[in-house]
């Protein structure tokens, strides 16, 4: 088991190398740059370009320096050796900032998970939390009570999570709680108090909740037919032991799978709730980085997803060897 | 799976929503004390020729206790990437700089620039030098000694390379700026010093006497009032460049002991300006208190900031009374139009920027002014205002928005007419429609833009019979496209918002030969020597003259079709009173005089 881990982080480090080549080369393919702003603002003069450029270290080749001295030292590999020293770059637009300083330092005199990162991460789990908590019972319960009011209304939830749009029910869910109700506010200036993550935890996982919900329902009502629940009855186990041993353990494996995935995508993904909530996360660095042509943040957030995703599959592949014995991991 | 098993998870879950309620950072503390200053100082208002003088003795408690306090709360959208003077040059950066800090002169609400940190000032005979003479007693606002080395500091750190401040050009008039700018260290160290050194003589701070400085504690001489900027070429407008953002006084020790990331921090953003910031929580908040010690006198209100991005979301927090003042979104304009109460809170007056269609005149057809002048006038001003921006701005045929000295209200050439239109295409070189070839009409592909667009090309189909074909491409690809000369497209819509108040910002850095308007290819001998001559005369009157000739020499040849003018849109609630507006409040409604708003709190649901 030990060996089959360092294996597969070991795999990581050309994954993640060929991940920052290809992003590497999408980036610099498209025109503009950095310094190009709004037009009918004044432009950044030439050269304070040019000397943006040398500071950044924009100036050199992208991948090859054959303009004598050593051949590495070009853009695309001073990013790596930085990177391998856990040193991401300058922010070309948070000027005097590194990546990693702008992701995982937290502001002064605060604890790690109030970095930005943390923060998507604390959302992120939150969200997958409560997903996973809602989706399976509901997906189970539809399942088991198949064509029936609950069913149907477990059917009607989770299509709604599915297609509509999480700005749409972001927007809804703020007219409706904070607008008629009065519950909630919208300005959140303390994000310190558990209460204000409730609504925006809830907009994230609900396409993730929604999603679970199917699978369970779809997959309980495969394992349902098979032979080993009959068998199971046939012996006499209580309906409680039959469902919970037999039919959603074996149900839950391709839940399991997709939970992987959905906690990456919930870590970076909450873009759209930053915008609304004035939520410190680190999505919007993701989403804008690009428009912005902020390349050492484009790589950053590209690579720390990639880690992200790596490392949810992997927790994903092992946790399948608890949850199905059949499934021999290291093999 | 074993109960035990179950029992882990579950203790795992337990133990994750602990983590995920997020331990709580203990509240900030709040100091509650009352501090009785009493203060006599002398206010010294000196301009030209009007002296006034008033002795005011004040008591000034301090520390309301907290819940008392008025708070303007404003939506000021997107979070910004850098608050540092010599380096900020976006909107909402600029927002944060102009409440802490005040530059050499200032705007007064009818844009006219008026003495701030500096009491007077006089230009040589000849324009090529300009002395500022500082208030006496000014501070900053914790209370220490403000003197002409501040500001010394700060424009040659805006002009320094090591800087490479993005508005670092707009000093270039200073003598061996440019140069400086322009020196590489490895290359000629010697070229490097010799310009810094220029540039030291250039800006120089000195005693009223011309007596130099303490050398050695120059920022505690008290007595140090005198600015002199000594420019290598005539620059009677440069006063009003003077109240940009890039002479604001930050701290030298703040700067240096905060290192790379100091503006970051309110511990190291100590200023001079309105009000104090007084915590900076970056994407969450931005809080100010007035400034007790600033020269004018205090706010009277409390100002926070917030960083919602999604207008919908600003907006309901607005319905919710969570929001004071926020920008008024397109989107949002018939629902607030509809509404009775929103209707009356919403405030829409001219800004400070003016948008055109530009023509590219090296690239065929534009190349041909007849082509220009037809397409000029097949587009209906009115109808674009209406009909795509919602009333969200206003028709124009000029250059120099209104408000902004130059503005040219007779102006009226090259305005709808169809039917001139297809004559002036039919004495084009082309003959006529048929004779025209391809013409792409390229945009930053966003929803609007496309509507926008759309329209544009459907009209011109309608009014003059051309087909045009639309272009969208990304956004930062756009703006690399429109920047050059050679990739610039055929046609497409672009603006320019002032800089600053002055004829000599919207005509001469735009469209003389090498300014911004060179990416169509704009290049004018004659009107290049016009505004040359205009730039450096210092008869206002002469100058004016100059300009107002420019301007009507650039609008003959029809280069582009000037469109319409931008439109503040803010919607203000009902109880908070005092707000000044002005065409250059683009960071909230009331920005350029904070001083006289106030909050009727018996008006407050």
């Amino acid at each position: 088991m030990i060996s089959y881990i360092v294996r597969r982080l070991l795999w990581m480090i050309p994954t993640l190398f060929f991940v920052a080549l290809i992003t590497f080369i999408l980036m610099h393919a498209a025109p503009g740059g950095p310094w190009d702003r709004d037009l009918s603002a004044r432009q950044v003069d030439p050269r304070t370009q040019e000397l943006l450029n040398k500071e950044f270290g924009l100036d050199k080749p992208l991948f090859i320096n054959t303009e004598g001295g050593n051949p590495l030292d070009s853009q695309f590999f001073n990013y790596i050796g930085g990177a391998l020293r856990g040193n991401l770059g300058p922010s070309y637009r948070q000027r005097g900032m590194n990546v990693e300083d702008i992701l995982f330092k937290p502001p002064e005199g605060k604890p790690i998970w109030n970095s930005k990162f943390g923060y998507s991460l604390r959302l992120g789990l939150l969200a997958l939390g409560l997903a996973v908590l809602f989706g399976i019972p509901l997906g189970t319960i539809g399942a088991l009570r198949r064509n029936t009011v609950i069913d149907y209304f477990s059917l009607l939830i989770s299509t709604i999570g599915i297609s509509v749009p999480s700005f749409v029910l972001a927007i809804f869910l703020i007219v409706l709680l904070a607008g008629r109700l009065k519950l909630i506010k919208i300005v959140q200036q303390d994000w310190s108090s558990p209460g204000a993550w409730i609504v925006p935890g809830v907009i994230l996982g609900f396409g993730t909740f929604a999603f679970i919900t199917r699978l369970t329902r779809s997959q309980m009502l495969e394992v349902m037919q098979q032979d080993y629940v009959r068998t199971a009855r046939a012996k006499g186990l209580s309906e409680k032991v039959v469902v919970a041993r037999h039919m959603l353990r074996n149900a839950l494996i391709p839940v399991v799978t997709i939970i992987g995935p959905a906690l990456a995508g919930l870590v970076t993904g909450s873009f759209i709730i930053e915008q609304m909530f004035s939520f410190p996360g680190s999505g919007r660095e993701f989403v804008q980085s690009i428009s912005r042509r902020d390349y050492s943040m484009i790589m950053g957030t590209t690579l720390l997803y990639a880690v992200l995703v790596a490392l949810a599959n992997l927790t994903v592949d092992i946790t399948y060897g608890f949850l199905d014995p059949r499934i021999k991991v290291g093999k | 799976m074993s109960n035990k098993k179950w029992a882990a998870i579950l203790a795992v879950l337990v133990i994750a929503s602990m983590l995920l309620a997020a331990c709580p950072a203990p509240a900030a503390q709040v100091v509650k004390e009352t501090v009785v200053v009493e203060v006599e100082k002398q206010v010294e208002v000196v301009q030209t020729v009007v002296v006034e003088k008033e002795v005011v003795k004040e008591v000034v408690a301090t520390a309301v206790p907290e819940e008392e306090a008025k708070v303007l709360r404003i939506n000021l959208g997107t979070y910004p990437d850098i608050i540092d003077p010599q380096k900020s040059s976006f909107v909402n950066e600029i927002a944060h700089l102009q409440m802490i800090y005040e530059g050499l002169t200032r705007l007064d609400p009818d844009l006219k620039t008026v003495p701030a940190a500096a009491e007077s000032w006089t230009y040589s005979d000849d324009a090529t030098q300009l002395t500022f003479t500082l208030r006496p007693d000014l501070t900053y606002s914790d209370g220490s000694l403000l003197n002409a080395e501040r500001y010394a500091y700060s424009i040659r750190r805006n002009i320094n390379p090591e800087t490479a401040g993005e508005y670092a050009g707009i000093t270039d008039e200073i003598a061996g700026a440019p140069e400086w700018r322009a020196c590489d260290p490895a290359g000629d160290a010697a070229a490097c010093e010799a310009a810094a050194a220029t540039v030291m003589e250039s800006v120089k701070a000195s005693h009223a006497d011309g007596t130099a400085c303490n050398a050695d504690a120059p920022y505690e001489d008290a007595e140090c009032n005198t600015l002199t900027l000594t420019f290598s070429r005539p620059a009677p407008y440069f006063h009003v460049v003077s109240s940009l953002w890039v002479t604001y006084p930050a701290k030298e020790e703040n700067i240096t002991e905060g290192g790379e990331q100091w503006y970051n921090s309110s511990k190291f953003q100590i200023g001079n300006g309105p009000y104090v910031l007084q915590s900076l929580e970056p994407f969450v908040r931005g809080y100010f208190t007035p400034n007790q010690n600033y020269w004018r006198g205090q706010g009277m209100v409390d100002i926070e900031y917030s960083y919602i991005t999604d207008s919908a979301v600003a907006f309901e927090a607005y319905k919710n009374n969570e929001f004071d003042i926020i920008g008024g979104a397109a989107e949002d304009l018939e629902v607030i139009k509809a509404d009775p109460q929103l209707s009356q809170e919403l405030n829409t007056y001219p800004g400070s920027c003016t948008f055109a269609i530009m023509f590219h005149q090296l690239k065929e057809p534009f190349t041909d002014q007849k082509v220009r002048e037809a397409f000029a006038m097949s587009f209906d001003r009115e109808a674009w205002v209406r009909d795509v921006l919602r009333g969200l701005g206003a028709p124009t045929l000029t250059w120099i928005p209104p408000g902004f000295p130059g503005y040219d209200a007779e102006e009226n050439r090259w305005g709808f007419d169809p039917e001139a239109a297809k004559a002036a295409l039919a004495e084009s070189s082309y003959g006529g429609v048929e004779g025209l070839p391809p013409i792409k009409l390229t945009f930053s592909d966003t929803p609007r833009n496309r509507t926008r667009n759309e329209w544009l090309a459907a009209k011109w189909k309608e009014h003059l019979g051309v087909d045009l074909t639309l272009d969208p491409v990304e956004s930062t690809t756009y703006t690399a496209l429109t920047k050059d000369i050679n990739t610039a497209p055929q046609t497409f819509i672009l603006g320019w918002c002032a800089d600053y108040p002055d004829e000599q910002n919207w005509l001469s850095v735009y469209w003389r030969t090498g300014g911004f308007g060179e990416r169509i290819g704009y290049s004018n001998p004659d009107f290049d020597a016009l505004v040359n001559e205009a730039d450096t005369t210092i008869d206002p009157a002469k100058r004016t003259e100059l300009y107002a000739q420019a301007q009507t020499l650039l609008t003959d040849g029809a280069p582009v079709a000037f469109a319409w003018n931008n439109v503040n849109n803010y919607l203000i609630k009902p109880w908070v009173t005092g707000i000044v507006k002005t065409p250059q409040d683009s960071g909230w409604s009331g920005i350029q005089e904070p001083l006289t708003i106030d909050i009727d709190t018996t008006m407050k649901p």
